[in-house]
């Protein structure tokens, strides 16, 4: 007899969806989280008005020195005095990197995770995207292609509620969607300039997930609508946004069947080599150092891809010296994100005579062109941009004049200006990887992470690219004062999309898990975090990892109803 | 409302700048409470950056600078936010701009001290010089602090805490 059906390391993005699918399928589910429990009446933010935020919402720098060195520089447009508890604290949960590289480990340890911050673009990978690595010979083939995976896209969308538009793009396929954020005019203006300029190019709304005409199970839930704040990073008290505390868990925990508890560091899972089987989990209490043991009949890890993997590498037996379910030495390897640091802005005239009304949560979207619509390219893959054009207004104080002229000018929306960034692929590469450090530990005794992670040429010579075509898009639609800076790649794992450690595929030798997210070497053990794609395609991947959970929940509870396992 | 000339004094006086004011004017005290005491300008630099806080952001038809103590929330965002680099580079910008205005700027009649920053703007902004950096950015907080002041918010700015729906077209 086991202390619970299923265990599910992690409450964020994608463990908030294991909690559910297993809870709804009626078994006794055991949530870790490893921070501290948020509660939105208590912890939320988001209805702080500027004059209650001290010092202009500003982290004091002695405390980013002290405590915020990666997190701040990483995402200094999120992270500030009023919510700097939703993202962790770089002295308490150290990280190391081999010589000559960098890594931005940008986190937030609490209920939900970083579902609670992030930024909530909702793409989904296209049928390009699953059979890119077999026709290129790159890596390993997807064992999944996208026919197989659309029907728990759709199954998805519908539970957390994506507003956008249906452009009918092969590449970048339509989902269920609730009505999308109206573009601008400069917004249109660009989109028709861009779009009879350069053949294959599309400008659409940015595809986000917020609710925009919220269904009865959405209200039951208790969630409403987007109030077109702009308050996300800070919490919703609207619940308006998807995350796993607006959405998953509740909907886990309506069912009677979840347990979730909190300040619960996982170590180690346990392996019995005689059934060929996990029995459970070992973890350290945040607070109190206390050890405990909780065994299950299923373990589900979704404490996102650098964390689950060091979990498997923590977890050495006789069987698996070099870390559990790792026989093809694929766990922590491959590792990705998206990379950025390319784009360009610009001023867009002939809206002088218009403002916006509300603070919408998601500009335009440039979906991929390159090697789809255009096979001319000096690279691989592509990239996608995300964007707007909106009044740059003036509250910056950037501006000539004082007195009277200069007060009031604010009240205009200033000129319009259009800014687009590009979001490009990351290529699978077994030498970018995680290991645990050999001997420095955190202050509970776990190993700390060693990152190894490099750009190659490919990504280099993309983003040069998205710089110039970024420019020229720019020109097409008569911007003037075009800004592009040189290329300046982001920090591997700032764009916060880390994915690929533990990568799935058909064969045991060169892949960790199976089609079903499922380890080959350990039946009922499953990562259902980023850890599993086996290619990084462009899109900002929440959605996917969504997708691929419900899906690999939904077969685990078949294997285990026919004693599978 | 107070006048601005009653706030001036009080907030020049409520962070020590007492003796400052009569020097300049004879000027009454007026109290504030404690908290309210200097914890990073001295009195000169407080009447500097209220006097030109003053001149940037007037009182109109809506609060001004002033009114919503700007001043104060700068000497705060100093004392609490700054480390001290950036400290002492703030100090070393206020005594740039005293230098760039003169000596004699606080005794100067009203239109003469508006007509003096109104050059140092005009020269700051055309070609944005680097020798007028420290202005631009002390110009820069001034007005994210008034912004930020719930007067400036709502009143100036119009601010709406929940616009409930999103219109990309509004006519102006």
């Amino acid at each position: 007899m086991t202390d619970f059906d299923a265990i599910v390391v992690g409450s964020g993005m994608s463990g908030g969806w294991s909690a559910k699918e297993l809870c709804e399928r009626g078994l006794k589910v055991l949530v870790l989280e490893r921070g501290p429990e948020i509660k939105p009446e208590r912890d939320y933010v988001d209805q702080l008005p500027p004059w209650e935020q001290k010092n202009l919402d500003r982290i004091s720098q002695e405390e980013i020195d002290k405590h915020y060195f990666k997190q701040y520089p990483g995402v200094a447009y999120a992270v500030k005095e009023s919510n700097k508890h939703f993202w962790v604290k770089d002295d308490e949960h150290p990280y190391e990197t081999v010589k000559g590289t960098s890594y931005d480990w940008l986190r937030g340890y609490h209920t939900a995770g970083r579902s609670i911050m992030w930024s909530r673009q909702s793409y989904r990978m296209g049928p390009q995207d699953f059979t890119a690595n077999k026709e290129e010979g790159i890596a390993i083939d997807w064992p999944v292609r996208y026919d197989e995976i659309k029907p728990w896209y759709d199954y998805v969308e519908q539970f957390v509620g994506v507003a956008g538009n249906r452009d009918g793009l092969p590449q970048l396929p339509d989902g269920v969607y609730q009505p999308g954020f109206e573009l601008t005019d400069a917004e249109k203006f660009f989109k028709a300039k861009v779009e009879s300029k350069f053949s294959g190019r599309n400008v659409i709304q940015a595809r986000v997930a917020h609710l925009t005409d919220a269904t009865d199970e959405q209200r039951e839930l208790g969630r409403t609508n987007c109030q077109a704040r702009n308050r996300c990073h800070f919490g919703c008290a609207f619940k308006a946004y998807f995350s796993s505390l607006h959405a998953t868990l509740p909907a886990a925990e309506r069912t009677g069947n979840m347990t979730i508890v909190h300040n619960a560091i996982v170590q180690t899972l346990e392996y019995d080599a005689e059934t060929k089987k996990v029995t459970g989990v070992r973890i350290v209490d945040a607070d109190t150092n206390e050890h405990r043991f909780y065994s299950s009949k299923v373990v589900f890890l979704n404490a996102s891809a650098i964390a689950s993997a060091m979990i498997l590498l923590q977890s050495k037996s006789e069987t698996f010296p070099d870390g559990l379910a790792n026989s093809s030495d694929q766990v922590g390897r491959n590792l990705m994100d998206h990379v950025s640091g390319a784009g360009a802005n610009g001023f867009i005239s002939g809206f002088e005579n218009q403002k916006v009304f509300g603070r919408r949560p998601g500009g335009i979207y440039i979906p991929r062109y390159a090697n789809i619509t255009e096979k001319d390219k000096p690279y691989t893959r592509g990239f996608g941009y995300q964007g707007s054009a909106s009044p740059l207004g003036n509250a910056g104080g950037q501006i000539a004049g004082i007195g009277r002229e200069f007060k009031e000018a604010h009240k205009s929306p200033g000129p319009w200006r259009i800014s687009i960034g590009a979001f490009g692929e990351q290529l699978p590469n077994p030498n970018n990887r995680v290991t645990l450090h050999p001997n420095k530990t955190d202050k509970w005794g776990n190993p700390v992470a060693l990152f190894d992670v490099n750009y190659g040429k490919n990504e280099h010579i993309m983003l040069e690219e998205a710089r110039k075509d970024a420019v020229a898009m720019l020109e097409s639609a008569g911007c003037t004062d075009i800004n592009s800076n040189p290329v300046n790649l982001t920090v591997p794992g700032n764009r916060i999309h880390e994915m690929g450690s533990a990568r799935m595929g058909s064969d045991p030798n060169n892949s960790v898990l199976n089609k079903w997210c499922q380890a080959h070497d350990v039946p009922n053990l499953f990562l259902t975090d980023g850890a599993f794609m086996t290619s990084a395609a462009c899109q900002n991947p929440s959605i996917s990892y969504m997708a691929f959970t419900a899906r690999a929940c939904d077969h685990a509870v078949k294997l285990m109803q026919e004693k599978v396992i | 409302m107070k006048t601005r000339r009653e706030i001036l004094q009080g907030l020049i006086v409520s962070i020590g700048g007492g003796s400052l004011l009569n020097s300049c004017g004879g000027i009454a005290k007026v109290a504030l409470p404690s908290e309210d005491a200097a914890q990073f300008y001295n009195e000169e630099e407080t009447a500097w950056v209220a006097r030109i806080s003053d001149f940037i952001i007037p009182r109109t038809e809506t609060p001004g600078a002033l009114d919503v103590n700007v001043p104060r929330f700068l000497d705060g965002l100093m004392a609490e936010w700054a480390n001290s680099e950036t400290q002492e580079n703030h100090r070393r910008g206020i005594k740039k701009i005293q230098n760039q205005l003169g000596k004699g700027y606080l005794t100067l009649s009203e239109e003469g001290a508006r007509d003096l920053l109104e050059d140092l703007d005009k020269s700051a902004f055309e070609g944005r010089p680097s020798e007028y950096s420290e202005y631009r950015s002390l110009k820069s907080l001034i007005t994210q602090a008034y912004f930020a002041s719930e007067d400036g918010a709502l009143l100036e700015r119009k601010w709406v805490a929940v616009p409930g729906r999103w219109d990309p077209r509004v006519e102006i």
